[in-house]
């Protein structure tokens, strides 16, 4: 069972990780993000149920805390930027380059 | 491994799968809501029921509200008008993707739990409230506080980034 | 509260160097004159209560930081924040409406604390910072003024003119170490005056410090470098290169007496560069056009003098001049500066004369400065010099060769101060404009000065009248035991110098007074271009030691350009490389992404396969 999680794990990191990078929509990239964080979440789980411990539980709880702040910001950034630039495409920001 | 096990990850995969192809954006976030709130079952289901009910509550109520709130706020018509700048980078992705699956999967392939699963029930009590209180406010003491800081400035952050009559229309 | 001396000016450097341009006008020159004037009540009352020690651990492996208020140090001290406050107050007039006001009362403050801490030092390396510290003041001041090109290649002269004193400064004080392991001035003198060891060894260190002070004290041959320093504001050239900073190598004479009342050979070489000096400058003053050039000579003349005292060893009566000319020439040079101040930075002699009509403050003040430097009887000079001729005589290292040079200089100093006067105050006035009257905040300091420059001369008078400088300075310097003449015969002496001086005067004034008018001889002439240039010491310099050394440095600089060429082209490479890189940069956050998550996995991939 542990290793069947562990596996939905990584198939979810790696739908994470294609969403991050097929995706053109700040908010739909963040999205993925989350999903990839939760992935990791989950192989953190699982590892914690393997060892018996609390204590990485306790870390799981922080973990998703910190999600919630990020997002709190991350948000704000898309909305500040959909603001001034009328557009949330990654693409859009690409003035940055060498 | 039972038929609940298998039936639960199957759903995750589809929900996931579902919240990165979707085209449009309030189905995606629906979906990922959905993944959220079945990852909280599996939490409850691997010994972790305070963690279970946090994920939904916070991910699946609080975090999803707020991306559905924002997806409603700016996308009046479809998420990702236009054609893609990097049409090569779809595939590629793909590619990506099978690679750090793969590397996920042989690393994960070999583990073996090194307690027993009725030690592991023990140890765990399974993972209530009661157990999770000491661990927070005992051993995690200082990371609660640095994270309930943390949460303070990104709440007033938030704010300091959207206040009214700065950084109008450029 | 010895420290605290010290630290009063050092903050107002930081006070002004840091916030001074939120200041109005005057507050930094009253705030810096405050300053230096407090530091002037705590010498003084120090002095009174008998002299104070300020010890702060080591400060290198057996060295302490060791400060010490004695009778010495205190007089120097005394006149060095004396006179610096009197100069402050002068400059809040003279620099007024300058755009560098706070940054100039800034480097003053800087300079005083600097001037202090050498002053005070009770060990060689301490002294050498303040050393170094006045070099650094000086070179900012003269450099003051430093979008002028020839202003800032002045103050680089004087700055790098003095480093090869400084490097016999800092032999002498290793050689001084490695001798009796340790610096500490007090410790010193008590192993010197115990046991002579090693006199050859003691010879080189007392002639390395006195490199030291040839530098610092612009004695011959490292001269050159004080004529230049006019280029700075008038009060930096009454200060610092006429009243104090410049007489610090007198002080270090003085300070190391103990070394050299013991060396008879490395005296003799003092007194004689000394006399050369006086000389020299006396001679080259008369050539000089430029109003402040003129008083920088016989700046350098009358150090001459005193390294004269220092060498025959009468420590005191060198320190006395210092005194002496520390009233007189600040006078001359504060005077010069309200008349180049009165015709708007005209500082051409020729275009000056009949200035007494427009100036007459200025006027009284320029004469009482030249009489006293000039040596006219009963003015603080008169005394001073006249001890000092006197003491070649009745001193163990002195001789009736000095006696004599150095009352021919004596006559020559006379003729130039009356030039000096005639020039600038007599006569039909030549240039153009409306001269005016300074401002009182310039003209009651030099009333101060002046009342100096012509009474500061009855603290030391000859035997068998009062002398309260002598018994007032003995405990802190070395003792050597003079044949004191006849008081008939000194007293039959001062007439002789008097004699003398009234004589160059009335001369001077002969030949000077239509000297524009009437036609000069030409052997004058010949002599008045020589000593123009300084009797050409700069072109010697130039050729023998810049040039060669300028053409080693454009050798070296082609070989030099030649590494820098190979070293061009291989960041030419590094350049290629990185305009390729630099097309990794596409500006799509996508992009990144996918190289991050791709590298990521191959990354895990080669851990887990490994």
């Amino acid at each position: 069972m542990n290793v069947f999680y562990l596996m939905v794990s990584a198939a979810l990191f790696a739908l994470g990780a294609y969403g991050v990078l097929a995706r053109r929509s700040a908010i739909l990239v963040f999205m993925s993000v989350e999903l990839m964080l939760n992935a990791a979440n989950l192989a953190l789980i699982v590892f914690a149920k393997a060892w018996g411990s609390l204590f990485a539980q306790g870390a799981a709880v922080l973990l998703i805390a910190l999600a919630a702040a990020e997002v709190a910001v991350g948000l704000a950034l898309v909305v500040a930027i959909y603001r001034t630039r009328e557009t949330t495409l990654v693409d859009d920001l690409s003035e940055l380059k060498g | 491994m039972n038929l609940v096990h298998l039936f639960l990850g199957a759903l995750l995969l589809v929900t996931g799968f579902l919240a990165v192809r979707l085209k449009n954006a309030v189905h995606a976030a629906l979906a990922l809501a959905a993944n959220f709130i079945l990852m909280g079952v599996v939490y409850m289901l691997l010994e972790a029921r305070f963690l279970g009910w946090i994920q939904i509550i916070v991910y699946a109520g609080a975090i999803m509200v707020l991306f559905v709130f924002v997806i409603m706020l700016l996308y009046a018509k479809e998420a990702e008008p236009g054609v893609d700048p990097l049409p090569g980078l779809r595939p590629a992705a793909a590619g990506i993707a099978a690679l750090g699956f793969l590397a996920l999967l042989y690393a994960f392939s070999g583990f073996k739990a090194p307690i027993t699963e009725e030690a592991a029930q023990a140890a765990l009590s399974g993972g209530s409230a009661e157990v999770m209180g000491p661990v927070l406010w005992q051993t995690w003491l200082y990371a609660v506080l640095l994270v309930a800081a943390l949460l303070l400035v990104a709440t007033v952050a938030a704010v300091a980034i959207l206040r009214p009559g700065e950084g109008g229309k450029r | 509260m010895l420290i605290l001396a010290i630290l009063l000016p050092l903050a107002g450097f930081l006070i002004l160097g840091l916030f001074g341009k939120r200041f109005k006008e005057p507050l930094p020159g009253i705030l810096a004159s405050g300053l230096v004037l407090a530091s002037f009540v705590l010498v003084v009352l120090m002095l009174l209560s008998g002299g104070a020690k300020f010890v702060l651990g080591d400060w290198l492996p057996g060295i302490p930081f060791a400060l010490l208020l004695d009778h010495l140090s205190g007089y120097m001290a005394l006149v060095v924040t004396g006179i610096g406050f009197l100069i402050h107050v002068y400059a809040i007039g003279y620099m007024e409406k300058d755009p560098g006001y706070s940054r100039f009362f800034a480097y003053f403050n800087l300079f005083i604390a600097m001037m202090l801490i050498l002053v005070f030092a009770d060990s060689y390396p301490v002294m050498f910072i303040g050393w170094e510290g006045v070099g650094l003041a000086s070179f900012l001041l003269i450099g003051f003024w430093y979008t002028d090109w020839k202003n800032a290649k002045s103050a680089r002269k004087a700055f790098i003119t003095n480093r090869i004193g400084d490097l016999g400064f800092l032999l002498g004080m290793a050689l001084l170490y490695s001798l009796f392991g340790t610096l500490q001035i007090s410790e010193l003198r008590a192993t010197v005056e115990e046991s002579l060891v090693l006199p050859t060894g003691l010879a080189l260190a007392g002639f390395l410090l006195f490199v030291g002070a040839v530098g610092k004290s612009a004695q011959l041959p490292l001269m050159v470098w004080l004529p230049d320093a006019m280029a700075g504001p008038t009060p930096v050239s009454a200060l610092i290169h006429a009243a104090t900073m410049v007489t610090a190598g007198v002080y270090l004479l003085a300070r190391s007496s103990f070394l050299y009342a013991n060396l008879p050979d490395v005296s003799y070489w003092i007194a004689l560069i000394g006399l050369l000096t006086a000389l020299y400058g006396a001679l080259s003053a008369f050539g000089q056009w430029d109003i402040k050039r003129i008083v920088a000579y016989s700046t350098i003349s009358q150090l001459g003098y005193m390294f004269l005292a220092a060498g025959v060893g009468a420590y005191w009566v060198a320190l006395f001049h210092v005194m002496t000319h520390a009233f007189y020439k600040a006078l001359l040079f504060l005077a010069s500066g309200s008349v180049i101040h009165a015709l708007g930075g005209e500082q051409d002699v020729r275009k000056m004369g009949g200035l007494k009509k427009y100036l007459p403050k200025t006027h009284l003040h320029g004469l009482i400065g030249a009489l006293s430097l000039a040596g006219f009887p009963l003015f603080a000079g008169f005394w001073s010099k006249d001890a000092i001729l006197a003491a070649t005589l009745s001193y163990p290292f002195g001789g009736i060769g000095f006696y004599l040079v150095g009352l021919f200089t004596a006559f020559l100093t006379a003729a130039y101060a009356m030039r000096w006067y005639v020039l600038v105050f007599l006569g039909e006035y030549r240039g153009k404009g409306h001269p005016h009257e300074a401002p009182p905040v310039m003209t009651i300091p030099n009333d101060v000065l002046a009342f100096g420059a012509a009474f500061a001369g009855f603290l030391a008078l000859p035997k068998p009248l009062w002398n309260l400088i002598e018994p007032f300075l003995a405990p802190a310097l070395a003792h050597l035991e003079a044949h004191e003449p006849e008081p008939l015969v000194e007293w039959g002496l001062l007439l002789l110098s008097a004699a003398v001086a009234l004589s160059g005067l009335y001369l001077g004034y002969l030949f000077f007074k239509d000297y524009f008018k009437k036609k000069v001889p030409a052997w004058y002439r010949a002599f008045e271009e020589a000593a123009l240039e300084g009797f050409y010491a700069d072109r010697i310099y130039n050729t023998f030691i810049v040039n060669p050394l300028k053409e080693l440095a454009a050798f070296l600089g082609l070989a030099d350009r030649g590494l820098d060429a190979g070293y061009v082209l291989a960041a030419g490479g590094v350049g290629i490389l990185g305009r390729i890189l630099a097309g990794l940069q596409t500006g799509y956050v996508r992009f990144y992404a996918a190289l991050i998550l791709a590298f990521a996995a191959i990354f895990v991939l080669w851990g887990v396969v490994r």
